[in-house]
């Protein structure tokens, strides 16, 4: 019904018109993460570390379990890119190995923890009353017990869980004892979330529950997880170090990065290089974790500072 | 700007005051923000003056920078906002003073009171300790007895029974009015010469909105302030201002006495607003006035007419250069303060039709309107639907100490192609009724019927569905009622979805609705966030209508949006329950929409209902005193006759629930129990007064034309 359109407007609209002005919120969250260039060199870093520790093998000639008599306990030297071990051992082959199980732990671990926070949180919520009681009872409970004698005890093998790699079983124990904070995080943030309007109103619908929580619930807390997993992922790898450090979380023939930290510190004045290198290589790895960490919340919180053109306003008409 | 100064303005200007000129007076005030789309100016280009013991209203939209403006008299604007122009108080210029020394004028000399009473108060302190900081401030020699004794002295002023005894409540203990009246208290501490009034009774219902309009008043002609009333609402002002200010994309675009402006607009987007509001106090059954479009976008530099992209008189003079707010043309002497900044106020004068201006739709006819109301079906009805909830008190043990009888016995029915209004105070069970209807649940004690299904045998999930068909509902907050992750294609696909319709059809349907709202087509693939207030209402009401029901529930569908907007909004509602032979059963607190919209209202109080009929019948002529005083309380946008209505003030809040009357439970506040001889006024304590038909409508009272109590009834002149 408005006839007569301002020159600003029409600009506007023309641009509304042949460009892409809606845009999907994925690629929203994709431009501002691209756009912190901290964020950006952190999934470089953590990529390249990744790419290292699956194909890091071809850049020595040798193994983890071959031992070179001629070289030991030497220096870096062009036979043994990163020096041997007092035993002979070449170190780029350990670290290369040392790091693939640190972050297959992280992953692992930060991946499933998050998807069982998540289930758990959801479920707690939704239904509420005795069973949201129930569980957060047992959730309480597992926060209080004392995680790190339990690892101690699994990996010692007095659990009658011998026969599991201690990697595996590590992953098992760490898994047990991460997801409680998330959990209880998604039970508020979705207790919030069934309160809203468009909640109700899908209810009002008729809309099933099953389908309200996948389509309603679930990726309006899918920030908040993919976050967490992240997060989780860096909460893992230094658990796994300070466990292996003190001894009882990975155990040899088993090789990482936080078994050969502690085994170097012994010696870090007269072997330095057994002690730095894969210090460095788990700073690395957790360091470029926590900048990726910094851009994905700047990326989906609708606060943060960086916009970009996920606000543009468009004066539309309606009624033409 | 004003290009012609007077030599009395020229010497304010210089610092000269004398008594009897402007307390307060403002001059090209500039205030600019930064954001991420560049620089938004806020407010350009404010003057006016402010006398002694009169009342400025300034009135405009959100986003019109009447709030900004206000904010930076008072030096509340962050570090970051560029402020230019001048601000004086008493010809000293208040711009550019330190935060340290603007604090010595701050709740001294002006002082102010906010839109959010809840908020405005510190919970952790007790009533007594802020009023008595307020006084700390900016008198450190003032004695303690003094300072309580004063304190005492304002809540009384204020309207708080009881007043010692109060200062030592805590926030939490007050009710939202009385929190309000704390901060008029509070404000008025240290008589100010300017009372600065942000929105003050926005957040309040109506009969709670007379009591504060009362109470500033009052505080009004106790200290003698100047007063600037900042709203959006053309009624509140209508009675209190003497001046009126309105304000749009930055600007003052009309200025004058309150007669100019609400008798004589010259100003189209003056004549706009007012033809927006719907009227209390009339049966006007014709169309309201829809201004189109969204104020500009301050960010970018504003060309013409800012209102030139919505104004239906625009032509291309409009578009070069902003017209500058200069007196109107051709006006009596008296009138002289009249400006107007357009270039086409000529046109205007004598009395402009906003309808025929703004090509206002003629009011739509439904086919059910020749049908007599008994021979349509119901497609609603309730039998005595009641919703109690248990007051548990104990840490492990829940003692049940009483019940909250939200609602209480409620029958009612809504036959097709008409529109049911339930209204009453927040708290007197509005909601929760519309729950209950919702839920729909054959464990609820009553019975809902929907279009002929009871909640009774709705066991399975079939006959369940069938009335999610019947019914939809509209929501109170635009923004928060659709998924923020959906675009407007997913939203109005879910309901087609849940009733298994293919894909092609959904389609085909989603661009039908689009164009039934108003929209268009090609915007479903935007995001909720990228569209205004109003669209996104329509987008709600979109997905309502998405599955053909025959009943739409609002829940005050309009009370979000702008006054421009609601108009659009409430017409778009209008012409589908014509056009689709809709029902509605709305929700509001605006009696004015209700009016407007209705075919049938229900008045409610406490859970009852106490009066209901056709909306004129009850409108008109009400029977029930509360029926009365609420519709006494609201404004009217009508100076002359805001000044010579009587109004009914209502004392107090809602009673609480645990302490219900046992009779009438309207009694503790009726204005006709008070005037009642004693021997009448033990037959509304012992008894309660059952829904009784007389005359055009039903109500719940003894003594419907009884004589209201004097002390409540106020009359300005």
């Amino acid at each position: 019904m408005t006839n007569i359109i301002d020159p600003i407007a029409e600009i506007d609209e023309a641009r509304v018109a042949d460009q892409d002005v809606v845009i999907g919120k994925s690629r929203i969250i994709f431009r501002r993460f691209m756009r912190n260039r901290t964020a950006v060199a952190g999934l470089f870093i953590f990529l390249a570390l990744f790419l290292f520790s699956i194909f890091g093998g071809f850049l020595t000639s040798w193994d983890k379990d071959t031992i070179d008599p001629l070289n030991i306990g030497m220096p870096p030297s062009p036979d043994h890119l990163l020096g041997t071990t007092q035993a002979g051992i070449d170190l780029m082959a350990l670290i290369v190995d040392g790091t693939r199980t640190s972050i297959l732990i992280g992953l692992i671990v930060g991946g499933v923890s998050v998807l069982i926070s998540a289930v758990y949180g959801c479920t707690m919520a939704f239904f509420g009353g005795k069973v949201d009681a129930t569980m957060l009872f047992i959730l309480e409970a597992l926060i209080m017990m004392p995680a790190i004698l339990v690892v101690a005890v699994a990996t010692s093998g007095s659990g009658g869980l011998k026969d599991l790699p201690s990697w595996l079983l590590l992953i098992v124990v760490l898994l047990f004892f991460s997801w409680m904070g998330t959990a209880r995080l998604v039970r508020s943030l979705s207790m919030s979330l069934m309160q809203r309007d468009y909640v109700k109103a899908a209810k009002y619908m008729g809309v099933p529950s099953r389908r309200i929580v996948w389509r309603h619930l679930v990726p309006n807390i899918g920030s908040l997880l993919v976050l967490d997993f992240t997060r989780g992922i860096t909460g893992a790898i230094l658990a796994e170090v300070a466990f292996s450090f003190i001894g009882i979380g990975i155990k040899l023939p088993d090789i990482s990065l936080g078994v050969l930290i502690g085994q170097a510190t012994g010696q870090v004045s007269s072997f330095p290089w057994m002690f730095w290198v894969p210090l460095t290589v788990m700073f690395l790895l957790t360091g470029s974790l926590a900048m990726m960490n910094d851009g994905l919340r700047d990326a989906f919180d609708p606060s943060s500072s960086s916009i970009g053109r996920a606000k543009t306003k468009i004066a539309k008409k309606t009624n033409k | 700007m004003s290009t012609n100064i007077t030599p009395a303005e020229r010497l304010r200007d210089a610092g000269l005051y004398a008594p009897g000129d402007a307390v307060l007076s403002v001059r090209d005030l500039n205030v600019r923000f930064n954001s991420e789309n560049g620089v938004v100016h806020a407010v350009r280009g404010v003057d006016f003056d402010l006398m002694p013991g009169k009342t400025l209203g300034i009135v405009g939209e959100s986003g019109s920078g009447k709030s900004v403006t206000s904010m930076a008299i008072m030096g509340l604007l962050p570090e970051t906002a560029d402020i230019s122009g001048s601000v004086r108080f008493k010809g000293k210029e208040l711009l550019g003073l330190s935060d340290k020394a603007m604090c010595k004028h701050r709740g001294n000399d002006i002082a102010m009171v906010f839109q959010d009473p809840l908020s405005s108060l510190t919970p952790v302190y007790t009533v007594g300790n802020q009023i008595i900081e307020a006084l700390t401030v900016h008198n450190p020699t003032m004695s303690k007895q003094a300072k309580e004794a004063r304190a005492v002295e304002l809540l009384r002023m204020v309207g708080i029974p009881s007043p010692k005894d109060r200062l030592k409540a805590f926030p939490h203990e007050f009710s939202g009015g009385m929190r309000q009246r704390v901060m008029i208290a509070i404000a008025i501490a240290n008589d100010p010469r300017i009372l600065i009034a942000d929105e003050p009774t926005t957040a309040l219902d109506v009969t709670i909105q007379a009591q504060v309009l009362e109470v500033l008043h009052t505080a009004q002609e106790e200290t003698g302030a100047a007063v600037v009333m900042i709203t959006h609402d053309l009624g509140v002002v209508a009675g209190m201002a003497d001046d009126i200010m309105v304000m749009y994309a930055g600007k003052p675009v009309e200025t004058g006495t309150v007669e100019d402006i609400y008798y004589n607009p010259r100003m189209p987007y003056t004549l706009g607003l007012l033809g927006a509001v719907p009227r209390v106090d009339t049966s006007d059954k014709q169309s309201l006035v829809p201004i189109e479009g969204t104020p500009p976008n301050l960010a970018l530099p504003v060309l013409g007419c800012s209102f030139a992209a919505r104004c239906p008189m625009v032509s291309d003079a409009c578009l070069h250069g902003e017209p500058e707010l200069i007196p109107v043309p051709g006006v009596e002497a008296q009138t002289l303060g009249h400006k107007a900044a357009c270039i086409k106020a000529e046109e205007l004068s004598g009395n402009a039709d906003a309808h025929k201006i703004f090509h206002a739709p003629p009011k739509p006819v439904s086919k059910f309107d020749g049908v007599a109301r008994v021979e349509r079906q119901k497609v609603l009805e309730l039998k005595d639907v009641k919703k109690h909830f248990p007051l548990l008190k104990g840490a492990l043990i829940k003692r049940r100490i009483g019940t909250v009888k939200a609602v209480d016995g409620l029958s009612f029915d809504i036959r097709e192609g008409e529109c049911l209004s339930i209204v009453g105070e927040s708290g007197c069970g509005k909601t929760t009724t519309l729950l209950e209807i919702m839920e729909f649940h054959p464990d609820q004690v009553g019975e809902v019927v929907i279009g002929g299904v009871s909640n009774k045998v709705a066991t399975d999930h079939k006959t369940t569905m069938a009335m999610r068909k019947e019914m939809q509902m509209v929501f109170q907050d635009p923004t928060g009622a659709l998924d923020p992750r959906f675009t407007v294609y997913e939203v109005l696909a879910e309901p087609l979805e849940n009733l298994g319709m293919p894909k092609a059809a959904i389609r085909k349907r989603i661009m039908e609705l689009m164009k039934l709202v108003g929209l268009q087509p090609d915007h479903v693939n935007r995001f909720p966030n990228q569209f205004s207030g109003g669209q996104r209402q329509r987008i709600g009401i979109a997905r309502a209508l998405a599955v053909n029901p025959k009943l739409v529930v609002l829940d005050e569908p309009v009370s979000a949006l702008d006054v421009s907007v609601q108009a659009g909004v409430i017409n778009l509602l209008d012409q589908l329950r014509a056009e689709l032979g809709l029902s509605y059963l709305m929700v509001a607190h605006d009696l004015s929409v209700v009016r407007h919209i209705s075919d049938r209202v229900a008045v409610m109080y406490l859970g009852k209902i106490v009066e209901t009929g056709d909306v004129d019948d009850v409108f008109d002529n009400p029977r029930h005193p509360y029926t009365r005083a609420l519709l006494s309380a609201i404004p009217v946008p009508d100076p002359n006759l805001e000044r010579t209505r009587e109004r009914i003030i209502l004392q107090g809040d809602l009673p609480s629930p645990l302490d219900a009357p046992k009779g009438c439970n309207f009694a503790t506040r009726c204005p006709v129990f008070a005037a009642l001889p004693a021997a009448k006024q033990e037959k509304c304590l012992t008894l309660e007064p059952p829904l009784a038909s007389e005359g055009a409508q039903d109500f719940a009272c003894f003594f419907p034309d009884g004589e209201i109590d004097a002390d409540m009834l106020v009359v300005h002149a």
